[in-house]
C-alpha cells in the first residue's frame, strides 16, 4: 500500500504557493496489479501442484489397477491354459493336472524371484500394510505361483523319457540359479531363454517326432515307421497342432507377467 | 475407485477365476458344448449336497412314482434309474430298498438265479441294512418287507446247495 499524495507535500505545497493546490481527500490505492500478478502466481503453483497430484493419483490408480486386476488375470489366464491339450482326432478339450516336480519347481522359481529381487518381500508384506492390502498382495502372489506351476506343466513333456531329460534339465537350472547372483532384468532374460528353449523342443522337435494318429496301428507303421518307432519308444503323447499355438501365447502372457510385475507392491505411508 | 475397493475386488475376481479354473480341471469337459451340461450337473450336485448338509434334502416324488410303476410292470432297468434319480444321495431307505429288489426280482429265475445280478443286489441291500437298519416297507404286493429278508434271500440265491438240484425248485414262486 502506499499514498499518492502524502500530507506533508500538501504542505509544502501550500507554502510555496506557486503550485496549484490540489484539494481532495486522501485515498489508499491499493497495488492492483502487483496483487493480482502475485495472486496469479499463487494460484499458477496451486494449480501445477494440483495437476501434479492429480496426476500423480492417477497413475496410482493405474498402477493399482494393473498390480491388482490386470497382473491376476493374466497369471490365472496362464494357469488356465498351462495345462490345456487339444486331442489329435478330434480336437478335444484335454485338461492335465500339474505333476508334482511342476509345484517344486514353481516353488524354487519363487524363491529365485525374491533372490534376484523380481520382489522385494518387505514391498509386498508388512506389518505397516492394512491387513486388506497384505491379503490382495497374497492373492497376486498365488496367481503368480499359479501361473509358474501351469509354464512348467507346459512345458514338459507329458511322460516317457523326455519328460525326465526336460525335468532334470529344469530342475539343474533352477538349482543352479539359486545359487548364482541375479540381477532382476538378468533373471528375466534367463528365464526367457529357458523357457523358449523347452518350448522349441517340446512343440517343434517332439512334436516334429510324434506320429500323427492314423486308423490302425499297421497303418501307422507303413505310412511313418520312423515316426512311430520315434512315438513308441519316447513314449511321446499325440496333440493336436492347435495345442503348440495355445501354450505360445501362454508362455508368452507369462513372460510379459513376469515383465510386469513391481519388486515393490505397496509403498509404506 | 478408491485403493481399498481395488483390493477386495482382485481379491473376488481371483476367487472366482481360481475357482471356475479348479472346476474345468477337475470336471474336463472335452468340448464348449460340454461346459455347459457339466456346469449343470454340478450345480445340482452342489444343491443336493447343500439340502443333506442342512436337512432340507427330500427325494423327487415324481421319479419315485414312475420308477414304482415302472417296478410293478416288471421293467427293472427303468425302475431303478427312475429311483437313483429319485435319491441321487441314496439317503431314503424306501427308495434303496425298491433299488435293492428289483435287482432280486430281475435276477430270480425258476432254475437258476443271475448272479451277478444278485451280487449287485447284495451290495445294494449291505447298504440298506447301514442306512437303515429297522426299515420295514408298507408295500402290501412285496413279500419280503424287511432288509434282512432280503439280504438272506439274495445270498441263498447265491449259494449252491443240493437243494437246487431239487427238480420241485421249478414249483417255486418269486417273492
Amino acid at each position: 500500500m502506499s499514498k499518492v499524495q502524502s500530507p506533508k507535500s500538501k504542505i509544502e505545497e501550500d507554502i510555496s504557493g506557486e503550485l496549484s493546490i490540489i484539494d481532495g481527500e486522501l485515498l489508499e490505492v491499493s497495488d492492483g496489479e502487483e496483487v493480482a500478478i502475485e495472486q496469479k502466481n499463487k494460484l499458477s503453483i496451486e494449480n501445477k501442484g494440483q495437476r501434479t497430484k492429480d496426476s500423480a493419483q492417477i497413475s496410482n490408480r493405474q498402477s493399482t489397477i494393473l498390480n491388482y486386476l490386470f497382473l491376476p488375470f493374466i497369471f490365472l489366464t496362464v494357469a488356465l491354459l498351462g495345462g490345456l491339450r487339444l486331442g489329435a482326432q478330434t480336437s478335444d478339450f484335454l485338461f492335465l493336472k500339474p505333476p508334482l516336480v511342476c509345484l517344486i519347481f514353481a516353488t524354487v522359481l519363487l524363491i529365485l524371484f525374491f533372490r534376484a529381487n523380481l520382489i522385494r518381500f518387505e514391498g509386498w508384506f508388512s506389518e505397516n500394510f492394512s491387513t486388506l492390502k497384505n491379503v490382495a498382495n497374497a492373492t497376486v502372489l498365488l496367481t503368480l505361483f499359479a501361473a509358474s506351476t501351469q509354464v512348467f506343466n507346459a512345458l514338459l513333456p507329458e511322460s516317457g523319457l523326455p519328460f525326465w531329460v526336460i525335468a532334470f534339465c529344469f530342475f539343474w537350472t533352477l538349482w543352479n540359479n539359486l545359487f548364482a547372483e541375479f540381477e532382476t532384468k538378468k533373471l528375466l532374460k534367463s528365464l526367457g531363454g529357458l523357457f523358449g528353449l523347452a518350448f522349441v523342443v517340446k512343440y517343434l522337435l517332439l512334436a516334429n517326432l510324434t506320429a500323427p494318429a492314423s486308423e490302425s496301428w499297421w497303418q501307422g507303421i507303413f505310412q511313418n515307421p520312423t515316426k512311430e518307432a520315434f512315438t513308441y519308444l519316447l513314449d511321446l503323447p499325440r496333440f493336436a497342432v492347435g495345442t503348440g499355438y495355445i501354450q505360445f501365447f501362454t508362455l508368452i502372457f507369462y513372460l510379459i507377467g513376469l515383465f510386469l510385475v513391481p519388486p515393490v507392491l505397496s509403498e509404506e505411508k | 475407485m478408491k485403493e481399498k475397493h481395488i483390493h477386495v475386488l482382485s481379491i473376488i475376481l481371483a476367487l472366482f477365476y481360481t475357482v471356475f479354473i479348479a472346476w474345468l480341471y477337475w470336471a474336463e469337459p472335452r468340448t464348449l458344448e460340454e461346459v455347459s451340461t457339466k456346469a449343470q450337473t454340478t450345480i445340482e450336485n452342489v444343491t443336493t449336497k447343500t439340502q443333506v448338509a442342512i436337512g432340507t434334502y427330500e427325494i423327487d416324488r415324481t421319479k419315485f412314482a414312475e420308477g414304482l410303476d415302472a417296478f410293478r410292470k416288471d421293467n427293472f432297468i427303468v425302475a431303478r434309474d427312475n429311483f437313483v434319480k429319485a435319491d441321487p444321495e441314496k439317503r431314503d431307505a424306501r427308495t434303496q430298498f425298491y433299488i435293492a429288489y428289483s435287482y432280486y426280482r430281475q435276477g430270480w429265475g425258476r432254475i437258476s438265479n443271475d448272479d451277478a445280478l444278485f451280487k449287485q443286489g447284495l451290495e445294494e441291500t449291505n447298504r440298506l441294512i447301514a442306512l437303515d437298519k429297522n426299515f420295514k416297507s408298507d408295500d402290501a404286493n412285496l413279500q419280503i418287507k424287511t432288509p434282512v429278508e432280503l439280504k438272506n434271500e439274495l445270498e441263498q440265491g447265491l449259494q449252491i446247495t443240493a437243494d437246487d438240484f431239487n427238480p420241485l425248485k421249478v414249483l417255486r414262486e418269486r417273492k
